[in-house]
């Protein structure tokens, strides 16, 4: 295990929060957050970290990074981490982003796909599928969306939503602290997936511009994302596969670190 | 001081086991077409019928895809009243501007209804609300920049002579020339409603229009909001005038004080817990972070957490009574606020025909006389031409 620390970096959209650690293991590996912006300390970074440089930018909006005003769309999405890899001097990189992660990951890799070397996509949104939609995240009670973020609804962090739910009759009460990273991550999504919702009607054309060898994961009990898109994802990218993840739900990278770090690992390493 | 009657033009007839939100997702099979109709004509008839009593205006409102008022289009309902009336002001309160695309259609319907009203056009302006962000897919978090820019755009479309190419972030316009323009000159009173964000009521205060606030909340939230209200005036060099502010509050008068509660409470509770929830809905981005911890601070004081009576009475969430007792109360919360328009919605939830009719003439013939006299000042902004 090797920690992450917390760092700043200037951008043209403005300030953000990056994390960044560990060394060795040839190219670094960036790691895109999910809309939860969920803790680039996570167990399953420090994993990764153990034998290879790990960066994490936190996408405007998310944390302490500023700009999600300059960020109208997923297009503006991509060349701002087009922007952030450039700052960071990496000329190639693997990448790895969860949900909404993998979707701004995989539109930079069919614009500039000598940017990544290997790809790793768990559970990512960015397509259409008719008949199988992604279910909403928007205005829905905390409680309810635990359910389908996560497997174990015992996860600290599916605790954590269900008592949220004390406040739902007085909501002056709500420690507004606790709400205020979460409001602020809900908006930055929105306005890149509101509509079209969680995805860009392009991309799925364009995905055969992605040589980089990418591993698609999909969590066998993620009750956001169908599998029919990590299928959709494998059959458009030139060259992926899939692999389903037991007991992982949408947030695999919070329940599984352990089985993902290894699954990842196998497929940098290769 | 000027008299409005509001109407909402809610749907009455929600099954009594449906206990969901009025908005976004609420069934439309609950929607009868042939009572539906009915109830349009009822309510038009409901708005015409307060100019015979002496209002001053009427007002409309704009909401979709709900059970809370069935006005998806106040503007279809405002020129049948541009027709049916030939003296009140007509308040479409408002169009909200960024569901319209491009927002020229507004600047081009409002002139229409202005036309054929003889000048009579109150032109509202709103964001829309949260639940509409739904109903429209619209993306929340360009809300009120949509607003600003489509605001900008139909002011410029009623002042400056046409053609004009608009480009703006949200709209590219290579010809802006609507036909008709507006008889009111240089453009209709405008009219903005709000919750009391800072933004807003900045807004309103530096462009001069007048400022409703949005209805539900405890009196104590009004009378804060439109203290902001008179000091956002203040700092852009002027003393607010109070026909600037509008209050909007459900009236119920009846012979006596246990004869209207008696008559109204069950309508009150049925647009309470059937009709209001959802209405609160607010999608991410739709206000900044900073607007939303005030709301939430408020939310306690908001009308859907009523649970008795006695609150209902306490904070003014509606005025019921005898004509004596509305008298004074109104007389009381407009001196307390310093509102210069009262708009009182006198149909609310299932209140039938009848009822409503009877409560429409007690207030226009026993409360309205008195608060005139009380409040004089008279509309300065005389309709520009009357309709032959």
């Amino acid at each position: 295990m090797t920690q992450l620390v917390a760092g700043g970096l200037d951008t043209a959209v403005g300030r953000i929060e990056v994390h960044d650690g560990g060394e060795g293991g040839g190219v670094p590996l960036v790691y895109l957050h999910s809309a939860q912006g969920e803790s680039p300390g996570s167990a399953l970074l420090e994993q990764l970290a153990a034998t290879r440089r790990v960066v994490a930018p936190m996408f405007p909006g998310f944390g302490a990074s500023q700009g999600i005003e300059h960020i109208d769309d997923v297009e503006d999405a991509a060349f701002h981490l087009l922007d952030v890899l450039d700052r960071l001097g990496l000329e190639d990189c693997d990448l790895m982003g969860a949900s909404l992660g993998g979707w701004i990951a995989t539109e930079l890799a069919v614009r500039w796909p000598e940017r990544v070397r290997r790809m790793v996509l768990v559970n990512a949104v960015g397509l259409f599928v008719e008949g199988a939609p992604i279910t909403e995240i928007f205005g829905r009670p905390l409680p309810e969306l635990a359910d389908d973020l996560f497997a174990d609804p015992d996860h600290p962090v599916a605790a954590m939503m269900r008592a949220m739910a004390v406040f739902e009759d007085d909501p002056s009460q709500i420690p507004f602290d606790l709400l205020r990273p979460m409001l602020q991550a809900l908006a930055a999504t929105a306005r890149i997936g509101w509509n079209p919702y969680l995805h860009d009607p392009k991309l799925r054309g364009r995905l055969g511009r992605v040589g980089a060898p990418t591993l698609v994961v999909h969590g066998v009990c993620d009750g956001i994302v169908p599998r029919a898109h990590a299928e959709a994802y494998v059959a458009g990218l030139a060259d992926a596969r899939l692999v389903d993840l037991e007991g992982a739900a949408h947030m695999a990278v919070l329940e599984r670190p352990d089985e993902l770090a290894a699954l990842v690992r196998r497929h940098l390493d290769h | 001081m000027r008299f409005f009657s509001f109407h909402l033009m809610p749907y009455p007839g929600l099954p009594p086991d449906y206990d969901g939100p009025a908005w976004i997702t609420c069934p439309n099979e609950f929607f009868d077409p042939a009572s539906g109709g009915a109830l349009y004509n009822r309510y038009i008839d409901e708005l015409v019928y307060a100019e015979e009593l002496g209002f001053d205006g009427v007002c409309v409102n704009e909401h979709h895809q709900n059970a809370y008022g069935l006005m998806p289009s106040p503007n279809l309902i405002a020129s049948i009243l541009a027709r049916q009336t030939s003296r009140v002001r007509i308040a479409v309160v408002g169009n909200a501007l960024p569901l319209y695309d491009p927002p020229t259609r507004v600047a081009e319907e409002f002139a229409m209804i202005d036309c054929l009203s003889g000048g009579r056009l109150i032109a509202g302006m709103v964001v829309g609300g949260g639940p509409e962000y739904y109903s429209f897919s619209l993306n929340p978090t360009q809300a009120r920049a949509r607003f600003a820019e489509a605001h900008d755009l139909i002011i410029r479309a009623w002042t400056e002579p046409g053609p004009f190419e608009f480009v703006g972030k949200h709209y590219k316009l290579r010809y802006v020339n609507p036909w008709p323009r507006p008889i009111q000159q240089p453009h209709p009173e405008i009219w903005i409603p709000g919750a009391g964000s800072f933004e807003t009521l900045e807004f309103v205060a530096r462009h001069r229009y007048a400022y409703m606030g949005i209805p539900y909340f405890h009196i104590s939230v009004f009378e804060r909001m439109f203290a902001l209200m008179r000091d956002a005036c203040t700092r852009e060099g002027y003393e607010a005038d109070p026909l600037q502010l509008g209050w909007l509050v459900p009236i119920f008068v009846a012979e006596t004080d246990e004869e209207a509660r008696r008559r109204f409470e069950e309508h009150f509770w049925y647009f309470v817990r059937r009709l209001l929830p959802g209405i609160n809905i607010s999608p991410p981005g739709y206000t900044s972070v900073q607007s939303v911890e005030n709301i939430v601070k408020n939310a306690g004081t908001f009308a859907l957490n009523l649970k008795t009576w006695d609150q209902v009475v306490e904070g003014h969430y509606a005025i019921v009574g005898s004509p004596a007792t509305v008298t004074e109360l109104l007389a009381a919360d407009v001196e307390r606020l310093g509102v210069g328009n009262l708009l009182g919605l006198f149909q609310l939830g299932t209140l039938p025909a009848e009822d409503t009719r009877r409560n429409l003439e007690l207030f226009a013939t026993e409360v309205m006389p008195g608060l005139r006299s009380r409040f004089p000042g008279t509309d300065r902004s005389a309709p520009a031409a009357a309709v032959s």
